[in-house]
């Protein structure tokens, strides 16, 4: 009888932080795509504008050979795009501000999203 | 009464200590939060930087990690005591705000003349785990400070503290909260924790119910940008009874954190906390040794793929 609630309320808060963590369907209706390409391990623009309080998607082509890591820390995100292939990140709505983001196998390769 | 006093003054005493050693003054995060070009010291996990302190972040969405951690208790009243638990895991950062970790863990015990302990030396299985960690709010530009909230439910067949087979139902959940005093160099947190526990121990069948709550305090400052050093400072009240029913004790930890980056890929944190001060129910003696242990260790080695 313990066990059977201790799973329940397990399952439950699972449930529950799932969907508070779950809404990509939405956010996509209203978001802003940017795009950005990385050659020669430099990131095209540098820096990126986006609006504030809107959902972002950022299309990242990797134009080099070799593979590339697009990770943020502020902005909380972190994928790997092969050599010559494109990878899309979605962002939450930003407050203003410029979001360091970085090429994790290249760490001089670094750009902003500068949200206004 | 006294020893209340003096674990609160203490722990006021060593943060702010820390804090002045360093050159601590707060600043708010400005707008353009994160460093500059030229700047060496990027924004970096709090995690795992404040020892058996949480830090808010959980990682970025999509990171994949194993870990392990080696979390040791020594010494109780008398004798010789040891109790190192192996925790093997592995972590997912599903969302930008919510991650989970799935824990297989293993007990150690080496125990030898300690008051109304049985002698034992063992290494068992002794159960699983999971960490649900929901981002609240991240540090950035809308906000000073990061707040966590984790829930850790847990099964063990053993049990920690004498190494007896057991059937246990615990849960750790934790409310975190975190703030850069010096952007990209001094990082504060704080944790309250709330510990309940359902066992039914082997030899008497009969299960006991308990709890514990606590508040903990980190301070670290990262002296490069790969290594990061601090102190921490936990306060820990026992129970009976699964919502703080009858007051067994209390102890006050206080101890260093390090936390090393290998690689973008590879970290090491550890840490360490003596008792300095607490008291048992019905035990005159200095320190709770019945209900915590005098020191406590922790160690983690994270691989991210």
């Amino acid at each position: 009888m313990k066990q059977s609630s201790i799973s329940k309320y397990g399952l439950g808060l699972i449930l529950t932080l799932g969907l508070l963590s779950a809404s990509p369907a939405a956010q996509a209706e209203d978001s802003v795509t940017v795009n950005i390409s990385i050659k020669d391990h430099r990131f095209q623009p540098a820096e990126l504008q986006a609006p504030a309080g809107k959902p972002i998607v950022i299309v990242v082509k990797n134009l080099d050979s070799t593979p590339a890591e697009f990770e943020s820390n502020m902005l909380r995100v972190e994928k790997v795009v092969t050599g010559g292939g494109t990878i899309t990140l979605r962002i939450r709505p930003l407050d203003p501000g410029r979001y360091r983001f970085f090429d994790d196998f290249h760490q001089e390769t670094q750009g902003y999203l500068v949200v206004k | 009464m006294r020893i209340d006093l003096f674990a609160r003054k203490l722990s006021v005493a060593a943060l702010f200590s820390t804090a002045t050693f360093f050159g601590a003054s707060a600043q708010p995060p400005s707008n353009t939060y994160g460093a500059s070009a030229a700047d060496v010291f990027h924004e970096a996990e709090s995690k795992y930087m404040f020892g058996f302190i949480d830090g808010a972040d959980i990682g970025n969405e999509g990171e994949k990690a194993v870990e392990y951690e080696a979390t040791g208790s020594f010494q109780k009243r008398g004798g010789r005591y040891s109790a190192i638990e192996h925790e093997f895991a592995f972590e997912h950062v599903l969302t930008q705000n919510f991650s989970y970790e799935l824990s297989a863990h293993v007990l150690t015990h080496s125990i030898s003349g300690v008051e109304d302990l049985d002698d034992r030396n063992s290494t068992q299985f002794s159960g699983l785990s999971s960490k649900l960690r929901y981002l609240i709010l991240g540090r950035g530009p809308s906000s000073p400070i990061g707040l966590t909230v984790s829930a850790e439910p847990e099964l063990s067949r053993i049990d920690g503290t004498d190494g007896a087979r057991t059937q246990a139902y615990a849960s750790t959940f934790k409310l975190v909260a975190d703030s850069e005093l010096i952007t990209n160099r001094l990082y504060a947190a704080l944790n309250l924790i709330y510990e309940p526990e359902a066992a039914k121990p082997a030899d008497t069948g009969m299960w006991e119910r308990s709890s514990s709550a606590g508040l903990g305090a980190g301070l670290t400052y990262r002296i490069t940008p790969t290594f990061a050093m601090g102190v921490a400072a936990e306060y820990d009240r026992a129970y009976d009874g699964l919502t703080f029913q009858t007051f067994n004790g209390h102890a006050l930890f206080v101890g260093p954190t390090l936390q090393i980056n290998f690689s973008r890929k590879v970290l090491l944190a550890a840490a360490f906390m003596a008792q300095v001060a607490g008291h048992a129910v019905d035990d005159p003696r200095p320190l709770d040794l019945t209900n915590f242990e005098q020191y406590r260790a922790n160690l983690k080695l994270e691989f991210e793929f």
